[in-house]
């Protein structure tokens, strides 16, 4: 049970949230150039605060907590940082700067302009994206948690029509509309958990949450509209035309991270306040969709031509391998849902996909700029102009694959560990499969990329060597997770 | 009192359902937009219903619900007018307000999306 | 301190082609790497001389932990396939002089080379799968060097079953770390555990097919002729000398040889048999040398696995040092063999004597011609093998193996340069007579510290004789084949590969199915009513048994 009252380094918590708020209106009130350097500035800020909460907490070794207001609970609200939190904060900030040092190239407000739109709007939004994120990380409370998932989904869709093209605009509305649909949905789960219980702090909830059906028809509204958010199959249809539309610093931030904030979610509900209420079969069913995803995923992206939208379908299959981790965490003898090897496979994988897939996005994005095109079939030859970028690119798909040392070798472990452990083999399978189709996309985009026949494609623009860096970095990143291992830090069980 | 909060916690449910329904069944994006509204007034609704059932002694109903419901409302109205800015944007570079599925995007040619 | 000097030697077999890769990222580096090639291995040559009693090895100080560690069976393997990619390092740097991309071919190089030789001192299973994987990337990369169609197919197959195994092995190796105590990922803790367990049949099944995979074991061994053919000469030599040798040393590491599993070892022998056989009577039918040398690679392998299964049936716990001993002499005759195509293509006919001498004398030696190594490699499997059926087999396979090998002959003559006169260069004769004068005095130098070796027993007359008996018939087959056969019906390179181009070519139809089913699905009305049926769904899904 996490502490009741505040706890020392709980005020954290709020600057978490409150910087890159503050710092949206600075930018947005500043304008003009000064909307990046408030960013820029922001950005370290915020990570010195995503480390400091980090250090805290793994010192006290107990959830941090802050009172808002000083009101207790149930008719205060909690800020609660416990160890699966900590680690998504940690992950999110590395991952932002790592965007916005990609994206000073892409949107520098140019010489001779005051202010140009989509810069401005840009800057912003990348802020309020991730102060959305930490306020969902953190959050006590199931309303408070309904308020960020909406400033998530706001921050998030202009983002994809920032090119302002008819194609792009549509792809936001369907988002826009699509996610409203799921937040909707959860937000009806959230009356009907309050007529019952009378409270929505998760920590109370969960003492007093039973099995009536009233919880179920509200564990079931408030997942399905989750997983609408999330783009999980068969609800995937905005994720590939919006990410692929999308600014690549952009599609990174969006593949990468506003998916995590909903899945994240999701992980909160049923480990922390349904864990008696999902059943077997429902776990199942979660996993069920998740398998789909990750063939269908897969295949599809195998059958893409263009490479921005081959590596969106990678994200939906990927998200696919988030869900794989609820019925292997479920305790056959306690049929509850308990954290362990599974809880910590799918955090691994979370964090893992968001660094690799961040960094496909951005090598994409470098290879787009370069050739005027994303065609696969046009790459011949790009490894040599570009080996940077290919290499970023390889690095993130191996460790989409599963390939040693990365994160996703790790991830998949500690998933194939509890599928043998709990028996249930066919998920071990279906991560398997998972793996060899990945690995099909990657290596067909490396073959075509190291092919030596063609002659060299002429670069259309000279490309910012510190964008290619920066998607090296976090490809490198993601391809070194696997050694937290051999640390022996355990993070993810503290304050639960 | 009873009464009441049922009558209204099941017109609420009404308001869900038609909303949904239109939500489903209609193509066009401004249709769209307002069945969302209304399945959002369903839920502010029961959020009511709630308030009114929940009332102690003294009090006319739970407050905190009503909090909870008038933030909702601030959250839902920046909803729709995000989605009708970017419904009128695409009206005004498409011409048209629809959102059919996009044909496999062509190769862009230069000069466009220059940010990307 | 002695201790602390050689656990870093074992540390620099892989540290060293490591780092070496890492300094390929700049490319003036790159391109100046290939001369540098035979200086990668000789940490584990030396390691493999001096430190045979080293501590392990250990990096990390978590609950998982990377070990390093040498046993004897691993540095006779090491030793050999040290020696082997020093000289065909050496000889790469003279082959693939004048090729582009030799950058690029150089950082595969020293991928395999890191995998390959790491994986024979690795001791636990994260450090095992690792490796592999490092190997499988570096491999696959020097498969399609060249760049040809053949090329492509070629590292496509070994690439998607390589990575099928390995995730058979995976999934093995999970199991097997669950079932040991204290959580140790030591592969010994996991042998020794693996017997008791009750899924017992199951992990070895995927190890066995995992590492088969890896091995070459029939029906397994489709990406090896193509992968071995199609690669550059000196990159061959190394595949199917050294690379093949990671699945059998993993093997004999897993495999419980203290409890006699009688049901295992029947499989695991009559599976290596069969390959030992199989591998022949398709290998004559091919007529590229390198890939005739492929299947008998095939071959051999399926006859160390023999050897595996008897040793595993039998409890010999001798087995492994036995079937690393011949292993041994199969990394130095295979990889001398496959140099010698090189070497023989650019040799005219009127030089070709002095290299097809050596050349025929140890092919046959592979068939187990007396006075040489393979004789007394056949001499020391003779133990495992035993007197029943598998001995009988296993002596008439030499026979095959002897035709096979005079097949060989046979095609290289057909390959020999187009200028009568030309010879080789120094670069790559040296290296080529550094390594077969090494296949004659390793195996007899090492005879002593096999089992059952006194120097006597392999020279003495009815030892002479039985070693001479399978090769005379299988010359004699040979003759009569050339004499009075019909020819040889065309077998495709890697036989029953085409299998795979039959369910490749079927893909692409459930691929579209698939995309169409995901573009129905992504429709505004299918996508927000599946909405509402999964709300449903889970309501459902909660409700009962809940």
């Amino acid at each position: 049970m996490p502490p009741m009252t505040t706890t020392p380094g709980g005020l954290l918590l709020v600057l978490a949230v409150l910087v890159p708020f503050v710092g949206v209106l600075a930018a947005f009130a500043l304008g003009g150039r000064n909307a990046q350097r408030v960013a820029m500035g922001t950005m370290l800020a915020g990570l010195g605060i995503a480390i400091a909460v980090a250090a805290a907490v793994a010192r006290s070794g107990d959830a941090l907590v802050y009172l808002l207001g000083g009101w207790g609970v149930p008719l205060g609200i909690a800020l609660r940082a416990d160890g699966l939190a900590v680690v998504m904060i940690l992950a999110v900030a590395v991952v932002i700067v790592g965007i916005g040092a990609y994206a000073r190239a892409d949107f520098g407000t140019p010489p001779g302009v005051r202010e140009a739109r989509a810069p401005l709007v840009f800057w912003t939004l990348l802020l309020a994206i991730w102060g959305s994120l930490n306020l969902v990380f953190v959050s006590g409370d199931l309303f408070t948690l309904y308020v960020a998932l909406e400033l998530l989904t706001f921050a998030a869709v202009p983002l994809v029509s920032l090119d302002g093209r008819a194609e792009t605009l549509r792809a936001a509305l369907r988002y826009l509309l699509y996610a409203l649909l799921g937040s909707i949905l959860y937000l009806l789960g959230t009356v009907l958990l309050y007529g019952v219980y009378g409270t929505l702090d998760i920590a109370l909830l969960a003492a007093r949450v039973q099995p009536e059906p009233a919880t179920l028809a509200a564990a079931a509204l408030m997942t399905a509209g989750l997983l609408a958010k999330t783009a999980l199959f068969p609800l995937h249809l905005w994720l590939p035309p919006a990410h692929a539309g999308a600014p690549p610093a952009a599609s990174a931030v969006l593949s990468g991270l506003v998916i995590k904030g909903s899945w994240f979610l999701v992980v909160r509900l049923w480990f922390d306040v349904f864990p008696d209420v999902v059943t077997a079969p429902s776990a199942q069913l979660l996993a069920g969709l998740g398998a789909a995803a990750i063939l269908v995923g897969n295949v599809v992206a195998l059958r893409q031509a263009r490479l921005k939208l081959m590596v969106a379908y990678s994200t939906v299959a990927q998200i696919g391998y988030l869900f794989l981790m609820f019925p292997l965490a479920l305790d056959p003898a306690s049929a509850r849902l308990e954290g362990g090897g599974a809880l910590a496979g799918g955090m691994m994988h979370a964090v893992s996909h968001a660094t690799a897939k961040a960094a496909m996005f951005m090598a994409a994005g470098v290879i787009y700029a370069a050739l005027g095109h994303d065609r696969i079939a046009g790459l011949a030859g790009i490894g040599r102009v570009l080996p940077v970028s290919v290499l970023a690119f390889t690095l993130g798909g191996v460790s989409l694959i599963g390939l040693p040392p990365s994160g996703g070798f790790l991830a998949k472990w500690l998933l194939l560990a509890a599928a043998v452990a709990t028996g249930q083999w066919w998920w071990a399978a279906v991560m398997l499969v998972g793996g060899l189709l990945t690995a099909g996309y990657v290596f067909l985009v490396l073959a075509r990329a190291l092919a030596s026949g063609a002659e060299a494609p002429a670069l259309r623009a000279p490309i910012p060597r510190s964008q290619e860096a920066v998607a090296l970095a976090l490809a490198l990143g993601s391809m070194l997770l696997g050694l937290v291992a051999f640390t022996g830090v355990h993070l993810l069980g503290i304050g639960r | 009192m009873t009464d009441a909060a049922t009558l209204f916690g099941l017109l609420a449910a009404a308001l869900v359902g038609i909303g949904l329904y239109a939500l489903i069944v209609n193509p066009q994006p401004l249709r769209k937009i307002v069945a969302f509204n209304v399945v959002g007034n369903g839920v502010f609704m029961l959020f009511g219903a709630i308030a009114h059932r929940g009332a102690g002694s003294g009090w006319g109903g739970d407050p905190v619900p009503q909090a909870l419901l008038i933030t909702g409302l601030v959250v839902a109205f920046p909803a729709s007018a995000l989605a009708i800015a970017l419904l009128l944007r695409l009206h005004d570079v498409a011409g048209s307000a629809t959102l059919a599925t996009d044909a496999p995007a062509p190769v862009s040619p230069d000069g466009k999306a220059a940010d990307a | 301190m002695s201790a602390h000097w050689s656990a870093w030697l074992l540390a620099a077999i892989v540290g060293l082609p490591l780092a070496m890769l890492l300094v390929c990222i700049w490319k003036g580096i790159r391109e100046r790497m290939l001369p540098l090639l035979a200086v990668a291995p000789v940490p584990a040559l030396a390691a493999a001389l001096v430190a045979a009693d080293a501590p392990p090895f250990v990096l990390g100080q978590g609950r998982v932990r990377l070990t390093l560690a040498l046993d004897f069976p691993g540095s006779i393997l090491l030793g050999v396939a040290a020696l082997l990619w020093i000289v065909a390092g050496a000889y790469a740097s003279t082959y693939m002089r004048d090729t582009p991309n030799r950058g690029r071919f150089a950082a595969c190089w020293l991928m395999t080379a890191a995998g390959c030789l790491g994986v024979f001192v690795a001791a636990d299973m994260v450090a095992l799968y690792l490796l592999l994987a490092l190997l499988t990337l570096g491999a696959c990369g020097m498969v399609m060097h060249e760049e040809t169609p053949q090329a492509w197919r070629s590292s496509a197959v070994y690439l998607g079953l390589a990575l099928a195994g390995e995730a058979l092995l995976l999934l093995g190796m999970v199991m097997l770390a669950q079932a040991t105590p204290g959580g140790s990922l030591l592969i010994r803790d996991a042998s020794a555990v693996l017997p008791s367990l009750p899924q017992r049949d199951v992990i070895l099944a995927l190890l066995v097919v995992g590492l088969g995979l890896k091995a070459g074991l029939v029906p397994l061994h489709v990406w090896m002729p193509l992968a071995h053919a199609a690669a550059p000469v000196p990159a061959s030599a190394v595949l199917s000398g050294a690379v093949v040798k990671v699945g059998l040393i993993a093997l004999g590491r897993f495999l419980p040889f203290e409890a006699a599993l009688p049901e295992w070892g029947l499989a695991l022998t009559a599976a290596g048999l069969f390959a030992a056989f199989y591998g022949v009577a398709i290998g004559v039918t091919q007529a590229h040398p390198k890939a005739v040398l492929a299947y008998s690679t095939v071959s051999q392998m399926g006859l160390i696995v023999a050897v595996l299964g008897m040793g595993l049936s039998a409890k010999e716990t001798d087995a492994p040092l036995a079937a690393a001993y011949y292993a041994s002499h199969h990394v130095l005759v295979k990889g001398t063999l496959f140099l010698a195509v090189g070497v023989y293509a650019a040799t005219g006919a009127r030089r070709a004597w002095p290299i097809l001498v050596p050349v025929t004398v140890l092919a046959l030696s592979l068939g187990g011609l007396p006075l040489t190594g393979g004789a007394l490699a056949k001499y020391a499997v003779k133990g495992p093998l035993g007197e029943g059926l598998a001995g009988v087999l296993a002596n008439v396979s030499a026979a095959g193996t002897t035709l096979l090998m005079l097949h060989f002959v046979h095609r290289l003559r057909r390959s020999a340069s187009g200028e009568p006169g030309a010879t080789a260069p120094v670069g790559l004769l040296l290296p080529w007579a550094l390594i077969a004068a090494a296949c004659i005095a390793v195996p007899w130098g090492m005879y002593l510290s096999v089992p059952g070796g006194t120097v006597a027993n392999p020279l003495a007359p009815n030892a002479l004789w039985a070693a001479l008996r399978p090769v005379l018939a299988g010359a004699a087959i040979a003759f009569a084949l050339d004499r009075w056969g019909g020819p040889l019906p065309r077998v495709p390179q890697g036989d029953i590969a085409v299998a795979i181009d039959a369910a490749v070519g079927v893909a692409p139809k459930w691929g579209g199915r698939l995309e169409r089913a995901d573009e129905v699905l992504r429709q505004w009305p299918a996508a927000s009513l599946a909405l509402l049926v999964l709300v449903i769904a889970f309501g459902v899904a909660m409700w009962t048994s809940g």
